[in-house]
């Protein structure tokens, strides 16, 4: 299938697509907007990944190199789309107030998921780097072209508001040591 | 200082059920990544498609039925039948001598056992069968057909030296076995009515069950035409068969000799279709006029017309100046010249009804008797608001006044003047015609453009004039009235007669409370071409 895709073959190329698509597409949709938006990304990844099939050499798995490119791209329209606009300042954190109406009800994955999506844009892209995908805070910070302390912030923030979510959807439970903070994050 | 928080289990949890999620994306993904891909494959299906519609257009083309083979085996039989058709005499025949004798044993022998299996008929067997020989097939080849195929008796052959008769006999047979052009010739039979006699047996004459005709003539060359049955495949051949000689012909048999003999007695076909028949037969295909020729025509006219205008009060809501005097007895305004020049075309669509359609230029004008004054005066025009439904005035000033009923001190004469276009749709109906003369009536409609004029506007007292060309509707309609003569001669005809236009809205826009309809009266002159 890789050597089909090296040569553009068409048929190998569709074959790599049905195999990664799903997977692909949910970690767009965690990024994106709304399903559309998700699948444009998809659509921009997929492009790279055979446009640059030929640099990948088999160092580790073909679907994490698949899943950096579709995360970089997901960034990538999001910063060129300036949705980060609509991300939360930390100062003003506490004024967040999550919707539970806007909550569907869903079960397991796609339950976690949908929570996700309803964070604030810039909690929940930092969320989806750092806890998701394994980037440092030092990685997201060059990518958002933010402060690492920004990114450590917004990914407390997020969590927390995450986790309270999750929470009151009876999703997890809340744990006696866990140490919640809903104000502003003094620098360290 | 960096908080600690207890998030092992909490991360975890999200990356395991985040890599659980999936969701499967939409066909038009997956086809946007492929045009990308590949830009030169871009849209397969409607390169499928496109081929799909090209292939079925070719297959009805192909199927209609007006193809060329047709033609090839039918063209001489029918233009012939039509000839002959008073020149004989109807006789009946059914089924052709299924065998025959002659001097032309040989070539009977050499192609009576015929092509095996010879299944396929394409175009090249069929154009080669346009080219055999007349001595081929004048002898054995209508003979072997005659043997092998019940029925036939002759092909259609135009000179072609060098010919294999024994070949040409395989390739002909090969046609005529899977009866294409019985068929095709039934169909031609059936729709032109033609007619014609094969040699016929004299035994089975009295089995005929279809009529022929018989056309015969020194030479010997036979037109033999009849009309097959569509459930058997008893053949009556559509065939004519050129340079036949009356030896060859006293020579097929017995059987023909009485035939032969109904034959001679039966009016001949003249030089010329015969001459017809041995060169042209099987590629002669008969000229097909155009759709368009004959019917469609152009036209070049011009009308030199006198312009007059109908004046009316259009106010709204409250009486103002107009009220109480007819304005058309208040002011001077005496007719114009105006001229109308266009060209168009005209399609038959009918033997007395003919459709026209054209563009033509009309330049109307008229003229007003005013009284320049020394100085300006102040006076207003008549206005209607469209958004109260009132009547207001509008205060001008203005040079102009009305001389009517006065004596002008300075008289000068305004001219009221529309430069038009406008698209004549419309009918004509011929009336009568005498020889080389037509009469017609015809009306049309013209949408109409106008790009430029005058207009002078009485005031609200109609004591003066105002100038106000932006006063004047861009848009107007219409209508033509018209009779004239046609007189034909070598390759044109002339046109003459009276025409009168009237216009339908109002020269101006409708919130000057003054509605102006002009017509003219005039006489068309023109010169008609037809294709």
């Amino acid at each position: 299938m890789l050597a089909g895709c090296l040569k553009n073959n068409a048929a190998a190329q569709e074959a790599l697509y049905s195999r990664f698509s799903p997977r692909m597409l949910g970690v767009c949709y965690r990024f994106a907007k709304n399903r559309e938006d998700a699948e444009d990304m998809l659509q921009d990844g997929f492009i790279k990944v055979f446009t640059q099939i030929h640099q990948y050499r088999n160092e580790g798995a073909l679907e994490g190199w698949i899943r950096r490119i579709v995360v970089h791209t997901c960034i990538n329209i999001l910063k060129k789309n300036k949705k980060f606009s609509d991300s939360v300042d930390i100062i003003h954190a506490n004024s967040i107030h999550v919707k539970e109406e806007v909550i569907p009800s869903i079960m397991q994955a796609k339950q976690v998921v949908e929570c996700i999506r309803t964070l604030p844009l810039g909690y929940r892209t930092v969320l989806n780097l750092y806890a998701i995908e394994g980037y440092s805070h030092k990685e997201i910070a060059n990518m958002l072209d933010i402060e690492e302390s920004t990114s450590r912030s917004q990914y407390t923030r997020a969590k927390a508001m995450l986790e309270e979510i999750l929470i009151r959807k009876k999703i997890i439970q809340k744990q006696k040591k866990r140490t919640t903070f809903y104000g502003a994050v003094s620098p360290g | 200082m960096e908080n600690k928080f207890y998030t092992d289990d909490f991360e975890q949890l999200l990356k395991e059920k985040s890599d659980q999620f999936r969701m499967y994306p939409s066909k038009r993904v997956w086809h946007s990544i492929y045009n990308d891909l590949h830009p030169g494959r871009k849209c397969p299906s409607v390169a499928m498609s496109m081929l799909l519609i090209i292939v079925l257009l070719l297959v009805g083309y192909l199927n209609t039925g007006d193809d060329t083979l047709n033609r090839k085996f039918t063209a001489a039989a029918d233009e012939q039948a039509g000839d002959a058709k008073n020149n004989s005499k109807k006789v009946k025949n059914k089924n052709r001598p299924s065998s025959v004798k002659g001097e032309n044993q040989q070539l009977i022998n050499a192609g009576a056992e015929g092509p095996a299996g010879a299944d396929n008929i394409n175009s090249a067997a069929i154009a080669d069968i346009s080219f055999l020989t007349a001595a081929d097939l004048a002898t054995g080849l209508n003979n072997n057909l005659a043997a092998k195929h019940s029925g036939v008796t002759s092909v259609v052959a135009k000179e072609q030296p060098g010919s294999n008769g024994n070949a040409i006999f395989q390739k002909v047979d090969a046609y005529i076995k899977t009866n294409q052009i019985f068929t095709d010739i039934a169909t031609v039979n059936k729709k032109k009515k033609t007619r014609a006699v094969a040699p016929s047996n004299s035994n089975n004459n009295q089995d005929m069950d279809e009529e022929e005709l018989v056309a015969d003539d020194p030479t010997g060359s036979k037109k033999i035409a009849g009309e097959l049955k569509d459930a058997d495949l008893t053949v009556n051949t559509l065939v004519v068969l050129p340079g036949l000689n009356n030896a060859q012909n006293a020579a097929s048999g017995s059987e023909k000799s009485s035939t032969k003999k109904d034959l001679n007695a039966k009016k001949t076909l003249s030089a010329a279709e015969k001459s017809w028949i041995e060169n042209y037969a099987l590629l002669n295909r008969p000229s097909r006029r155009g759709k368009w020729k004959g019917r469609l025509a152009i036209e070049l006219y011009t009308t030199p017309a006198i312009n007059y205008r109908k004046l009316n009060m259009d106010t709204k809501g409250s009486p103002a100046g107009f009220t109480n005097a007819d304005v058309n007895n208040n002011v001077s305004h005496k007719p114009g010249l105006g001229i109308e020049g266009g060209i168009g075309l005209s399609y038959s669509y009918a033997k007395n009804l003919r459709l026209k359609a054209g563009i033509q230029y009309n330049s109307t004008s008229y003229g007003i008797e005013a009284d320049k004054t020394s100085h300006p005066i102040l006076t207003s025009v008549l206005l209607n608001d469209a958004s109260t439904g009132y009547s207001y005035y509008h205060t001008r000033t203005t040079i102009l006044a009305n001389p009517y009923n006065t004596t002008a001190l300075q008289p000068v004469t305004l001219h009221n003047t529309t430069h038009q276009v406008s698209v004549p749709i419309g009918i004509a109906y011929k009336l009568a015609s005498v020889n080389k003369l037509e009469w017609f009536a015809g009306a049309s409609i013209q949408p109409t453009y106008v790009f430029g004029g005058n207009a002078y506007l009485v005031s609200a007292d109609m004591k003066n004039y105002v100038s106000e060309p932006s006063i004047m509707r861009s848009w107007n309609l219409n209508t033509g009235f018209e009779t004239y003569i046609n007189y034909k001669l070598a390759g044109f005809t002339l046109q003459v007669g009276p025409q009168a236009r009237y216009q339908l809205l109002s020269t101006y826009k409708k919130r000057y409370t003054l509605v102006e309809k002009p017509y003219a009266v005039g006489v068309k002159i023109g010169i008609v071409k037809v294709f």
